[in-house]
């Protein structure tokens, strides 16, 4: 059971990253959250969405996704990516195991229905 | 004040180069409730030195749906009125986790200036580098400075430093709602604009409640067929604008929501680029992103093609200066004829209803009628909307379109969120201080 991206369908709205931090938090951040809406190429219209999982970074981009095994290097031809850096240093998505109520936040939050439990 | 709140509000003088904070008083929040609520009463605080007031709304950067927006209330230079206008995109959000639920600036500097609001610190700081520069490069200049891209701003344009009466603060690189020449004020007290980033946290008083709740509204929410739709296509022929899709397909690329709004309100234009492109784009500059609803119709009106309309749109969200006015006051109907006029645009745009709310919001509801009838009821309903709106921080376009984001609705989250009892007969009494 896995968290599925549909790149296309995101309208970058952040919901998944705000409940995430919320999970984590106990309050309104984006500090902690595991997956967060991708928007440093705001210019290009570039927009995507990035998940840590515990061994993973699934970087989810309009024209495909990608899963990055961590501490492997990253693709050479690709430019490196600010906004994964501090990824790294997030704790990995654990699927919102103690929210019962809700099953991931992510998925119950996103307003376009772009992330869904695979 | 202890939740949903920094428990700050910050008071920058340009001209004594001071800051200085004020604690944020629960009590003004049981009055004022927050966003325009309280903006206008700081205003009025400071009257005597004609500030400029920023404010997040109470709800702003919530899990309330589309909770999205910030607020600047000023004097606006072309109407006298003190009016107020809403920031969107990504930027109302930032604003709330910089660290300040208001900001006032009063003063000016001498010599141009930013200001830099970060994590409950702010700096005045030098801005001769990028004074004289377009939007884009000083947006651009400025994340690249303190090494961030996603940093946001609001700065101006060579509008806004010559003085002109639409000089207009965008945000990022776009164009924004500003419809009252703020940038002119901006460039008056030598003020380039503001770059802010937030990474800090706000409590909740109830949040279980609180987001049990935003779910479940969410859920009704979503439940509007007009969800099914994306970007301002289905707006303008929502608004009786017919052909819109045909004539914007050529050159739409993606459409992309405000922070936690169900509806994207924006749509990119790809100019130089395949607009199917999915990869992303080798050139630095592809296109332009369009919430102007209004604008898109004024160019479109005066027969120019989307891609020009688009270009158009670009080279004024480069200037700093209020596209719908360039269309409409400028009549221009050729591109180079349009980026030649901008520092030649007076005249006067209307304002609905008392004048204090930006009509780059449609002027009524859109998709859902919220039974409405009659054009009176409309025009009073719009702007009682729009001043609910902007004191709980909600995206305005998305709360014309939302019937479940209900005044009630709004209050019950305000009060999960703070412990406060705030009512209905406090909220009316907010709305009837800020229309008169």
């Amino acid at each position: 059971m896995g968290i599925q991206i549909n790149a296309l369908k995101c309208t970058n709205c952040m919901a998944c990253e705000m409940v995430c931090s919320y999970h984590r938090d106990d309050g309104f951040a984006f500090l902690s959250a595991c997956i967060v809406a991708y928007r440093a190429k705001e210019k290009k219209d570039y927009f995507g969405v990035l998940l840590k999982e515990e061994d993973v970074l699934v970087v989810a981009r309009p024209d495909g996704t990608e899963i990055n095994k961590l501490g492997e290097e990253a693709d050479p031809d690709r430019e490196a990516d600010a906004s994964a850096k501090p990824m790294l240093l997030r704790e990995g998505c654990d699927l919102c195991e103690d929210m019962d109520d809700y099953g991931p936040m992510c998925v119950a939050f996103c307003p376009v229905d772009a992330i869904t439990l695979d | 004040m202890e939740y949903l709140s920094t428990d700050k509000i910050l008071v920058i003088d340009l001209g004594a180069a001071l800051v200085e904070e004020e604690e944020m008083d629960e009590a003004l929040v049981e009055q004022k409730i927050g966003g325009i609520g309280i903006t206008k009463y700081l205003y009025e605080k400071y009257m005597d030195d004609d500030p400029i007031v920023i404010g997040t709304g109470l709800l702003s950067g919530t899990t309330y749906p589309a909770s999205a927006s910030a607020q600047i209330t000023a004097k606006s230079p072309v109407t006298g009125k003190v009016c107020h206008c809403p920031v969107i995109y990504k930027l109302g959000v930032e604003i709330k986790y910089c660290g300040f639920d208001y900001i006032v600036v009063k003063g000016r500097s001498d010599t141009p200036v930013y200001l830099w609001i970060h994590d409950g610190v702010a700096d005045i700081s030098d801005a001769s580098d990028v004074w004289g520069k377009n939007v884009w490069e000083s947006t651009d200049a400025i994340r690249k400075f303190v090494g961030d891209d996603l940093l946001q701003t609001m700065m101006i344009g060579p509008a806004g430093e010559k003085g002109s009466d639409y000089a207009q603060v965008c945000y990022n690189h776009w164009s924004s709602p500003d419809r009252f020449g703020f940038g002119k004020l901006f460039g008056a007290r030598n003020l380039k604009g503001f770059a802010f980033r937030g990474m800090g946290m706000l409590e909740i008083a109830e949040p279980e409640e609180f987001v049990e709740q935003s779910l479940e509204l969410l859920k009704t929410v979503k439940e509007n067929s007009f969800l099914e739709n994306k970007g301002l296509a289905p707006v303008l022929d929502a608004l009786g604008e017919e052909g819109a899709k045909e004539w914007m397909d050529p050159v739409t690329h993606r459409h992309s929501a405000d922070y936690f709004t169900p509806y994207a309100t924006n749509t990119a234009f790809f100019l130089d680029e395949d607009p199917g492109l999915l990869k992303e784009s080798k050139k630095e500059e592809p296109g332009v992103l369009i919430s102007d609803i209004h604008a898109l119709i004024a160019f479109k009106k005066l027969g120019l093609s989307a891609s020009d309309t688009g270009q158009a749109l670009k080279a004024c969200a480069k200037y700093g200066i209020d596209p719908f006015a360039v269309a409409t006051l400028g009549k221009k109907t050729g591109l180079e004829e349009i980026t030649g006029s901008f520092d030649a645009i007076t005249g006067t745009i209307p304002i609905p209803g008392k004048g204090l709310f930006s009509p780059w919001c449609p002027a009524g509801p859109v998709f859902n009628d919220f039974n409405l009838s009659g054009d009176d009821e409309i025009s009073a309903w719009w702007e009682r909307r729009q001043a609910v709106a902007m004191i709980f921080g909600i995206q305005p376009v998305f709360a014309l379109m939302c019937p479940e984001l209900t005044e009630e609705s709004m209050l019950a989250f305000a009060n999960i969120g703070t412990g406060l009892e705030l009512t209905q007969k406090i909220l009316d009494a907010v709305i009837d201080d800020i229309c008169g």
